[in-house]
Order: structure tokens, then C-alpha cells, then sequence
């Protein structure tokens, strides 16, 4: 299709800033997070194995072979997951990368935001981080987050977008 | 008059018969006390039961005293201010700058009566569906008035004129009856079939009647034997008129849902937007401010765009009445007829000449890719059980809908506003200003990747979940470099 090159882009202002990573302190959020969910379901395998499968020859598989999935996914998940987060900003817009199985890219005009939170939970303070949450008026996507941030840089990019934030769209 | 009445108005009342045509919608919403009377009634009480019946309508209509007496609503310069509630008191001002709509209803009830149901549509997602916008029961002149007078606050001057002329103008588009009951045609729905078959199965043993039985319509046929010989030795003649039965009842449900709903449809070009008024019984009268277009919507299925059929909706922040999402602009309706309401609303015909792209066929591949599993087991288990056949010809199927769907997948850059068409069923033609994108996504997962392609998804305002904007299966490049270009064209 008749696409615009890079440089024509820029000249308009329509590039994407340089993609950056969150704080790596977010890995350890993320890990607890998941310890956290893995946790009930390690604690049911167990369960289920001594109450029904007890005399069964499959004894201990369904246990054994949970907690290494579980081991495998808190040990491997967080980083893998921190290196494909990554956030860019630019005069006009926000852009969040993450995911590579389920990849997506979301791009968020400064102008079409409504309002804007940053969130800390107990992980994130424990672990420094905290998340900005971008409202939309779509129905698809009307929440964008960026998590892992450092709390000062959130705190900075919201008031980035504050600035642009003009309610004309009523 | 007070010189607080001159700010905020003076308090005004519901129409008094606000008690008669308020009541039927009381009466739907006491299901449980119903149910207790019909088990009295049943259980061999019936002096209880008629008790009750008259405690419950007493009570009903004594609330609704109560209600009446202590709703008070004031038209002021810049608001209106209802004050309700018996125990705990509510007064709402809304503030004219923030009322978008206004919807006037008129019930069976309500219409020879001359009351109208007014709803003030505010945008606010607290606003739909909640009854603090809401005038139950006013005249019909004074519900006039009234939206009359909130247009002329908006758009200052223009309004007073424009109102009276109105009735003058033709109107933008208009359905007579051949029109409303074609589109009952299409409208075929077997969901009172459905309705039928459940009420069967639940009480159809009580009632001794089972149409789905062979029983039944053996011992139905009995008094006359030929007939019964007949359809026993004709198979295929009862399984033919059992077919043109459920033709039958999907085109009456049709055509009566339509009718009730679209009856006397008429769209009128307003200074804010188009004015639509329709219905049979409830009469609607919903004017939609073009401001708050976020998206056109033109639909249409495979045998209505082989007639040239299409039907046009317009998604706003507000949602159609009953909240069923977009706002229906024109039920059954011609291209050139789609473009003249675009016209009304402010918005660019579309154009015959647009240059339309066509999206990767990786768009068929993905899926042959996702299935192709499935079929090959089909296959195989179809050589040793001829059932399986069944699965794989489902399979191909699919696919073979997935090939038309692809060819009719199509988008193109129109200036300020983004044109996408999907689908071989349900076919969109989406037309959607820049503007109006509040945020773009650009998705792959592990099975696209493969393919080199990835999905754009737009977040607009309002709209129902299952109206996602996304353009499938664009090579990623052009995903990019599309979503750059949107990015920049965007004002």
C-alpha cells in the first residue's frame, strides 16, 4: 500500500520513541505474584494425590509434575516476561510492547486520555515499583497499564500526560 | 416567582395519570408476587390468593401515590433538577451542556392519553439504564418543550427555527409498510421456536401436549387413518411440511418483532443530528447528536447484499434503546440511501472508487493451519467409520467460509477516516473517523508470527463488546506502517 517511509514519518512528527524497559525490580513482583497463584494449585495436586490416587501406580506424578511446572514457571516466567515489557513515550504518545506468545502493542494518544492512576500494592512497595493505568474512552482497551515503573517515573509520566489531557472530545 | 425560581425553575409534577401508565411497569416487575399468588391460587386457596392479589395492587398503587407526590422535577436556565425518592431523598441537577440526547417514549398506554416518557441520555455510564434521568409521565407538549428548549440551549439561536420547520422538511430517510415488513423478512428468528420447544419440554407433560413426540401426532392423526397411513408411508412429505412449519414460524416472528419495533421508521435531518421516530405500540422518538458519532456501521448478510440490502447503525457514546448498543439509523435500507444519511449526519459519502486492500491470506491459512489437525483426524477415523465424514466435510466448510470471508476482508485509508469490511456472514462495512481511535493494537501470537502477520485492534467509545474494530491478518510491515500513518493523520 502507498505507506509513508520512515523519514517522511518523522518529519511529521509520527515516529515511535526508542522503546524502554521497566525496572527490574518488577521481576520480583512478578515472581511472588505467580508464586502466589501457583501456590494453591501445587497444594491441590498434593491433595489429590494422597486422597484419591494413594494406591494408584500414578502416585506422585500428578504432585511431582506440578511443582516442576510451577518451579520451571517461577524460576524462568518473570524474566522472560520483563524482557519483552517495554514502554516508549513520545511528544504525543504512549506506547506498551509485552508478551511474546500473545504478543501486543498498544499505542495510546496522549490526547485521547481521560484520566490516569498509579497504583501501588503491597508487592509493589515491597519490591519499589509501581503501575500506571491510562484510561481511555474505548470500550475495547479503555485501560492501558504499564507496570514496573519506578514510582517517581510514573509519577512523571502522568504528569507528562496530564498536560495533553483536554476534554474535547464531548 | 422567586428570584430562585427564575435560576432553577419552578417545581413541577408528573402528569397525574403518571398512576395508570406507570402501573404496567410496576406490574412486570412483581414476578415474585405472581408466582406466590399463582401457588396460592393453586394450592386450593383461592380466597387467599385473591387477597393477596388485591393486598399487592394496593400496595403497588399506593407506592406509586407515594412516588408521584414526592417527585418534583425544575426546568431552569441551564439544568434540570429532579428531586425524588420517599425515604431517602435524591436531587439530581443535570446540567443542560450535559444532556446528549433526549429520548421521548410514548407507551401503548401513554399514547391516546397524551404522555410521554422523557429520558435524558447524559453519556454518563451511571446514566443508562437508572431512573434518576428519567420523567416518567409528562404531556407530550411539554415533553416537546422541553427537548426544544435543551437544543436551543446547545446550539444556541439556530434551534427555535430550525423546530418549526422540521415537520415541513422530507424527511432523510423513511420506511413504509412494504419496506418495514421485507425487513421482518430478514429478520427471520426461530427464538419463539425456541421458547416453544422449552416450554414443551417443561410443561408439556402436564399438559399432555408433546409436538415433538411421534405419539403425540400419531394419536393427533389417529381419528383420521388414511392420514396417519399417509404420513407413515411419506417420510419425506412430513419432514418437508415439519420444515416449511419452522420457515413459517421463524418469518411471523420476524415480521412481527420488526413491525412492533420498526413500524412508521422516519429519519429526520436536525441542526444536532438525525431525529429518528419508529415503533408500533411504543412509539420512540430519540434524536442522536452528531457530535457523538464515534463510528458508522453499515451491515448486511449474504442473501441481503445479494439484493442490494443493507442496514445502517451508528456507534455513540449513548446506547440504543433497551441497551442494545449501536443506534439503528436505518433497518433496511440502499447504498445511495446510506450515503444520504451520511450526508445528514455531516459525514462523506462512500465513495464507489475507493481503493480497497485486500488483507494477507494467511487470514485462510491461520486457521487451515489451526484445523488441519482436526481434519486429518477426520479423515482418517472416516475410513474406518463413515460418521466421521460428517466432521471433516464440517471442517471444510469452515475453511471454504473462511476463503469467502477472506475475499471480502478488505480496508482503505479515506482521507481523515479509516474504511474496513469483514466477514462472509456477517458483513461490516466499518467507517471510522481518526478522530474517534482512542487507542490502536497491534497483536501476533505464536501462530501469526508464523505467518508474518499481525491484527490491528482500535479501541473506540461506546459500542457493545461484540463490536470490536480489528483489521485481521495485515502483513506486519504494512501493520506497522499503517498504524504510523493513523497515528500521524490523526489531528
Amino acid at each position: 500500500m502507498d505507506t509513508m517511509t520512515d523519514r517522511e514519518l518523522e518529519a511529521v512528527g509520527g515516529a515511535l520513541a526508542p522503546l524502554q524497559p521497566v525496572e527490574p525490580g518488577y521481576r520480583h513482583v512478578l515472581r511472588v505474584r505467580l508464586l502466589v497463584a501457583w501456590l494453591p494449585l501445587v497444594i491441590g495436586a498434593v491433595v489429590l494425590d494422597n486422597a484419591v490416587l494413594a494406591d494408584t501406580p500414578v502416585y506422585g506424578l500428578v504432585s511431582g509434575g506440578l511443582v516442576l511446572v510451577a518451579l520451571a514457571v517461577v524460576i524462568l516466567a518473570p524474566d522472560r516476561i520483563y524482557r519483552r515489557l517495554r514502554y516508549g513515550l513520545t511528544e504525543r504518545l504512549l506506547q506498551v510492547v509485552r508478551g511474546w506468545l500473545f504478543h501486543i502493542d498498544t499505542i495510546v494518544p496522549f490526547v485521547r486520555v481521560q484520566h490516569l492512576d498509579v497504583t501501588r500494592g503491597p508487592l509493589d512497595k515491597m519490591f519499589g515499583t509501581a503501575t500506571l493505568v491510562v484510561h481511555t474512552a474505548g470500550t475495547r482497551n479503555s485501560i492501558v497499564t504499564v507496570p514496573g515503573l519506578a514510582p517517581e517515573r510514573a509519577a512523571e509520566i502522568r504528569d507528562i500526560i496530564r498536560e495533553h489531557i483536554r476534554t474535547d472530545y464531548a | 416567582m422567586t428570584a430562585e425560581d427564575r435560576v432553577v425553575g419552578k417545581p413541577e409534577r408528573l402528569h397525574p395519570l403518571f398512576l395508570l401508565t406507570g402501573l404496567g411497569g410496576s406490574l412486570r416487575g412483581m414476578a415474585g408476587g405472581y408466582a406466590f399468588i399463582g401457588y396460592l391460587a393453586v394450592s386450593g386457596r383461592a380466597g387467599t390468593a385473591l387477597l393477596a392479589a388485591i393486598a399487592l395492587l394496593a400496595v403497588l398503587v399506593f407506592s406509586m401515590f407515594l412516588y408521584w407526590t414526592r417527585f418534583e422535577f425544575r426546568v431552569g436556565d441551564n439544568e434540570i433538577r429532579i428531586d425524588s425518592g420517599i425515604i431517602s431523598r435524591t436531587h439530581r441537577s443535570i446540567p443542560f451542556d450535559r444532556i446528549q440526547d433526549v429520548d421521548i417514549s410514548q407507551g401503548p398506554i401513554a399514547r391516546p392519553l397524551g404522555i410521554a416518557k422523557v429520558k435524558f441520555e447524559t453519556g454518563g455510564s451511571a446514566g443508562a439504564g437508572q431512573d434518576e434521568g428519567v420523567l416518567h409521565a409528562i404531556p407530550l407538549e411539554r415533553a416537546q418543550a422541553l427537548r426544544a428548549l435543551i437544543r436551543a440551549h446547545r446550539s444556541t439561536g439556530i434551534a427555535a427555527v430550525a423546530a418549526s420547520d422540521e415537520a415541513e422538511q422530507p424527511p432523510v430517510f423513511a420506511m413504509d409498510l412494504p419496506r418495514v415488513l421485507l425487513a421482518g423478512v430478514f429478520n427471520f428468528s426461530l427464538v419463539l421456536l425456541a421458547g416453544l420447544v422449552g416450554a414443551t419440554q417443561t410443561f408439556g407433560d402436564v399438559l399432555g401436549f408433546d409436538p415433538l413426540s411421534r405419539a403425540f401426532w400419531l394419536s393427533l392423526v389417529s381419528a383420521g387413518d388414511p392420514i396417519a397411513d399417509y404420513i407413515l408411508a411419506h417420510r419425506v412429505a412430513a419432514a418437508f411440511a415439519g420444515a416449511a412449519l419452522l420457515v413459517l414460524i421463524g418469518l411471523a416472528t420476524g415480521i412481527v418483532r420488526t413491525l412492533l419495533r420498526e413500524y412508521g421508521f422516519r429519519l429526520d435531518r436536525t441542526e444536532v443530528g438525525p431525529r429518528r421516530r419508529r415503533g408500533l405500540l411504543t412509539r420512540t422518538d430519540v434524536t442522536l447528536p452528531a457530535r457523538r458519532a464515534q463510528a458508522a456501521i453499515v451491515g448486511t448478510g449474504p442473501l441481503r447484499d445479494g439484493l442490494g440490502w443493507r442496514d445502517l447503525k451508528l456507534q455513540s457514546l449513548a446506547s440504543d434503546e433497551g441497551g442494545k448498543g449501536d443506534h439503528v439509523l436505518a433497518p433496511l435500507t440502499r447504498d445511495e440511501e446510506v450515503n444520504a444519511i451520511l450526508a445528514a449526519l455531516g459525514w462523506r459519502p462512500l465513495s464507489a472508487t475507493i481503493a480497497w486492500l485486500r488483507v494477507s491470506s494467511a487470514y485462510l491459512w491461520t486457521l487451515a493451519a489451526v484445523l488441519s489437525p482436526l481434519l486429518l483426524i477426520a479423515a482418517l477415523a472416516a475410513l474406518s467409520a463413515p460418521n466421521f465424514a460428517l466432521g471433516a466435510a464440517v471442517i471444510l466448510g469452515l475453511l471454504l467460509i473462511r476463503w469467502r470471508g477472506w475475499k471480502r476482508t478488505l480496508y482503505a485509508l479515506d482521507g481523515d477516516r479509516l474504511l474496513f469490511r469483514t466477514g462472509w456472514w456477517r458483513r461490516r462495512t466499518v467507517i471510522l473517523p481518526l478522530a474517534r481511535i482512542q487507542s490502536i493494537d497491534l497483536t501476533e501470537n505464536f501462530v501469526s508470527r508464523w505467518f508474518g502477520t499481525a491484527s490491528l485492534a482500535f479501541g473506540v467509545a461506546g459500542g457493545s463488546g461484540f463490536s470490536a474494530h480489528v483489521i485481521p491478518a495485515l502483513p506486519r510491515q504494512i501493520a506497522r506502517a499503517l498504524r504510523k500513518q493513523l497515528l500521524v493523520l490523526d489531528p
